[in-house]
């Protein structure tokens, strides 16, 4: 078995944002990168059905992104996929997610993928896209948002999260596509040795132009961070201290004391 | 007539030949136990304890002489060291009879046993004698009558304390018939110097020379045979401790308190971290099962036993003894079992406490980094948030890095990315710098420093978690990256003097690093500030308080630090009431060994159990001098039903509010 996993890096969501100079994407300064929660689910998955068979299939990991996606591709690596790809790409924020799936399905389609993992959206952006759209040019199955997985006899039985908390049971023939949600499983910690073993594992690096034909369908226009409201100050400390200061707010801001 | 005995008296010179063999079959046997048993702690990795071999020497003989560790507990600690002096003065006197009777006397003609040493030494033999079979006594008392909990008692113990009580008892009695037999009629006056023997002679007194002749030669045959036993159940009892506890104080590790190997990650073709089998030990963690010898003190004191966790430091030893004596093979940490290893906060008191030199501690972290290392395995899925937090952010609340220093705003503190010129760097570690409480230690410390004149540097966003957790939790590999991140920035900075306010960030800076390659003075702020106070450069006005003082584990039984804490705060007119447990024998607060991190899901709360104990000494303040203990104790207040009572604060905070300014 042939197994794809797709995974992009992003920034920790804890990470300060501010708007890049080009006002259609985050500034990269003082952020912390990581696998994107949701692809960590997939790799785990695609790691844990190469277990039940056995060792037999091949992973390959796959991720588009500049020089530091290579971190997250190792992390994949360490989990225990086989292969890396990594397309390079420095405008990657510049492209929608029709051009990433375009991407991911020009590579996948001579490599014979029976089976593809992805997250169910990324952190950062959010569209939940990608997958479903690689799926429909490559012309596999899919289904979206899994909380549940098993694999017999060239058949998955995938429990799907709908809204408000429903679950529904689809079954899948390969060649297949399935994109991971939060509860689908515990993504295991690396081992040294796996570490290790990962430094050494190959990854093929692409460049983007080599995969991307297509326009963008969609253009960011601006991107920017909610207009300030006055929100509520909570005081803390001392009661004499906070007394004086509430007086100081009321005298700058209001004027009850005039 | 001249005070001397005939050796050898009534048993004849004859007996001297049997006596010698037996002798030597017994020291025999006792030499081949102890052979087969050094075949099995050579399963162990190889490990150099015998370095600096002087020192050794003169610990050995300090510990074993002085009974130093096992006096530390006095109750059982007494009658054990008199029995050793007794035993010891007895094992002398036997030496001397055998120097005279069989060389210098043969050989040379040369008597030492006579006149005012003979005197001497019969009185001091008679006394150590009895002073040994009475503590014999009060200890069996203990052991078989009004046996403390927890102490276990087997086979071994009943043979120790029967062979033990007849050796004397024979001893006695066959001195006692001799004395009955001779000098009770010729030379009553030096019968006097032997006490014992002389009362147990009035009791035969009655006798006629025949019998009392026969008795003799009974109780003297009867006497050597049970010390033949006693030789040759040494290795293969509990008794082999006579050579195994004193062998481990030769064997001490000289490195500094709390010192941890450090592993080569690159090493070409290591496949396998940590331990989980009897061949993955170093062979002195071998032998430290067999120093063992079950008196229970480390598990009595620790904080996972206490709140009744499935850890007993003492049990780990015994099982991991049990593995290499019986199936070397067997997986350790089955053995010991997941929950146990991690349950340990790495406070130390069992080291601390052991008679027998025992190292615990680095055994379970051996277990811990198969468990990470190998495994991927943590106490909970808390805990491996964490460290994934740590691993991308520094620090293990996840908060961004980039905010690491913003708890400076408004203060007088340099950064030291903005070429910064310092008198110390301040590594403020992950509580100060973002949890709330602990932010205003790091604020404290910082006026202080300003009042004094100190320039302080921090790292800044460039600061990472020292790893300290990490490394405890048995995570070696991303403790090594974490920590080489903040050495190669301290290098670049030059720094020639490191404060920390955390004793975790103390130890790895301070003792930890320098595997690492760094090499730079780093000082706790206690006794910084005690400096600071000696020096007249932090005026202070000393406002009464009364307080008790709860000792960190990383401060007190790792570095020794005790005295600075309660000087400074005594300076700043505390009146302390220590609790029950303070200085070497505090009780942790239950974050050390990565337990911060994790839930605390076995037992009860060891936080709370603490908390209770300041509680006790009725002092309406505790005071604490570090960020873990700080979090701990603030938490079990509220969870203890502590509120109103008791309040928890930090010794700088202390300081803060009474300088002048």
């Amino acid at each position: 078995m042939n197994i794809l996993v797709c995974v992009k890096q992003v920034p920790d969501m804890e990470s300060r944002f501010k708007i890049n100079s080009e006002g259609v994407w985050y500034d990269e300064a003082d952020l912390a990168y990581r696998m994107n929660e949701y692809d960590e689910y997939a790799v785990e998955q695609a790691v844990r059905l190469k277990e039940q068979l056995g060792g037999e299939p091949v992973i390959t990991v796959l991720s588009i992104g500049p020089d530091r996606v290579v971190e997250a591709l190792k992390k994949a690596l360490a989990m225990g996929c086989d292969r890396g790809v990594h397309v390079r790409d420095s405008h990657h924020y510049r492209k929608d997610p029709w051009q990433m799936a375009s991407i991911i399905a020009a590579y996948a389609k001579d490599q014979g993928f029976d089976l593809i993992f992805t997250g169910m959206q990324s952190q950062d952006r959010g569209s939940a896209q990608v997958g479903v759209t690689v799926a429909e040019l490559l012309g596999y199955a899919c289904a979206t948002t899994l909380v549940g997985f098993a694999f017999d006899n060239g058949v998955i039985t995938a429990k799907r999260e709908l809204e408000g908390g429903t679950k529904g049971v689809v079954k899948l023939r390969l060649p297949a596509l399935v994109t991971c949600q939060l509860g689908l499983n515990i993504p295991r910690y690396p081992t040294l040795p796996n570490i290790m073993k990962a430094k050494k594992k190959e990854i093929l690096a692409l460049p983007v132009a080599d995969l991307l034909k297509e326009e963008g369908l969609v253009i960011t226009e601006r991107m920017y961070p909610p207009a300030k409201k006055g929100g509520g100050i909570v005081l803390e400390g001392d009661v004499g201290d906070l007394a004086d200061r509430l007086i100081g707010i009321l005298k700058e801001k209001t004027a009850v004391l005039r | 007539m001249e005070a001397t005995r005939e050796i050898y008296w009534n048993v004849g010179y004859g007996v001297i030949l049997p006596m010698y063999l037996f002798t030597a079959i017994a020291v025999a046997a006792c030499a081949y136990g102890f052979y087969k048993r050094v075949e099995v702690y050579r399963q162990g990795k190889e490990l150099n304890r015998l370095d600096n071999l002087s020192e050794r020497i003169v610990l050995l003989a300090k510990n074993l002489f002085g009974q130093i560790r096992v006096l530390r507990v006095s109750g059982p600690g007494v009658p054990h060291a008199l029995f050793f002096w007794g035993f010891v003065i007895l094992f002398i006197g036997t030496l001397l009879v055998m120097a005279q009777a069989d060389f210098s006397q043969p050989l040379f003609n040369v008597v030492i046993l006579k006149g005012s040493f003979y005197k001497l030494y019969s009185l001091l033999l008679d006394l150590a004698g009895f002073i040994a079979l009475l503590m014999l006594f009060g200890l069996s008392l203990r052991r078989f009558l009004v046996r403390p909990e927890g102490l276990k008692t087997t086979r071994d113990d009943y043979l120790m304390h029967i062979l033990l009580t007849a050796i004397l008892l024979t001893g006695f009695f066959a001195e006692g018939v001799r004395i009955a037999a001779t000098e009770l009629k010729n030379n009553p006056d030096l019968a006097r110097f032997s006490p014992i023997g002389l009362f147990v002679a009035n009791q035969f007194a009655g006798l006629d020379d025949q019998s009392l002749k026969q008795l003799h030669k009974l109780w003297w045959w009867v006497h050597f045979f049970l010390v033949m036993g006693f030789i040759v159940t040494i290795p293969f009892s509990k008794f082999r401790h006579l050579f195994t506890t004193p062998a481990n104080y030769l064997l001490t590790d000289l490195r500094e308190k709390g010192a941890i190997a450090t592993i080569n990650l690159e090493e070409e073709g290591a496949e396998h971290f940590g331990v989980d089998k009897v061949a993955d030990l170093s062979w002195k963690d071998i032998f430290d099962a067999d120093a063992c010898t079950s008196c229970k003190r480390c598990q009595d004191r620790c904080p996972a036993w206490t709140t009744d966790k499935p850890l007993s430091p003492m049990k780990v030893v015994q099982q991991i003894g049990e593995a290499a004596f019986g199936n070397a093979e067997s997986n350790l940490i089955e053995t010991v079992s997941q929950d146990a290893l991690w349950s340990c906060t790495t406070c130390r008191a069992c080291q601390e406490i052991c008679p027998a030199n025992v190292e615990h501690v680095n055994k379970i972290l051996d277990m811990r980094r198969n468990l990470v290392l190998m495994q991927g395995e943590f106490p909970g899925e808390e805990v491996m948030v964490a460290v994934n937090n740590i691993e991308v952010n520094g620090n293990p609340f996840g908060m961004a890095y980039a905010g690491r220093g913003d708890w400076t705003a408004g203060l007088d503190v340099q950064v030291m990315a903005d070429g910064a010129d310092v008198d110390i760097l301040y590594f403020v570690g992950c509580y100060a710098s973002f949890d709330k409480r602990n932010q205003e230690v790091a604020r404290s410390f910082i006026k202080i420093c300003n009042v004094a004149g100190v320039r302080v540097g921090i790292l800044g966003k460039e600061e990472k978690c020292c790893g300290e957790p990490l490394r405890k939790l048995g995570n070696e590999y991303l403790y090594q990256m974490t920590a080489g991140e903040n050495i190669e920035l301290i290098k670049a900075y030059e720094v020639k003097k490191i404060v920390t306010t955390c004793p975790h960030c103390l130890n790895t800076l301070g003792r930890d690093y320098r595997d690492l390659g760094l090499d730079v003075a780093v000082e706790h702020y206690t006794v910084f500030i005690e400096s600071l106070i000696d020096s007249g450069a932090l005026p202070m006005e000393p406002h009464q308080f009364d307080y008790t003082y709860h000792d960190s584990c990383y401060l007190g039984r790792y570095k020794d630090i005790t005295r600075e804490p309660r000087n400074v705060l005594h300076a700043a007119g505390g009146r302390i009431t220590e609790m029950k447990k303070s200085g070497y024998e505090s009780f942790c607060c239950g974050a050390g060994g990565g337990r911060i991190l994790a839930e605390e899901k076995l037992g009860s709360r060891i936080n709370v159990t603490r908390v209770r104990m300041a509680q006790e000494t009725g002092a309406p303040l505790l005071i604490s001098n570090c960020p873990f203990c700080l979090t701990m104790f603030e938490d079990g207040i509220k969870t203890g039903d502590c509120e109103g009572e008791l309040k928890v604060r930090d010794l700088a905070e202390i300081v803060a509010e009474r300088i002048i300014l």
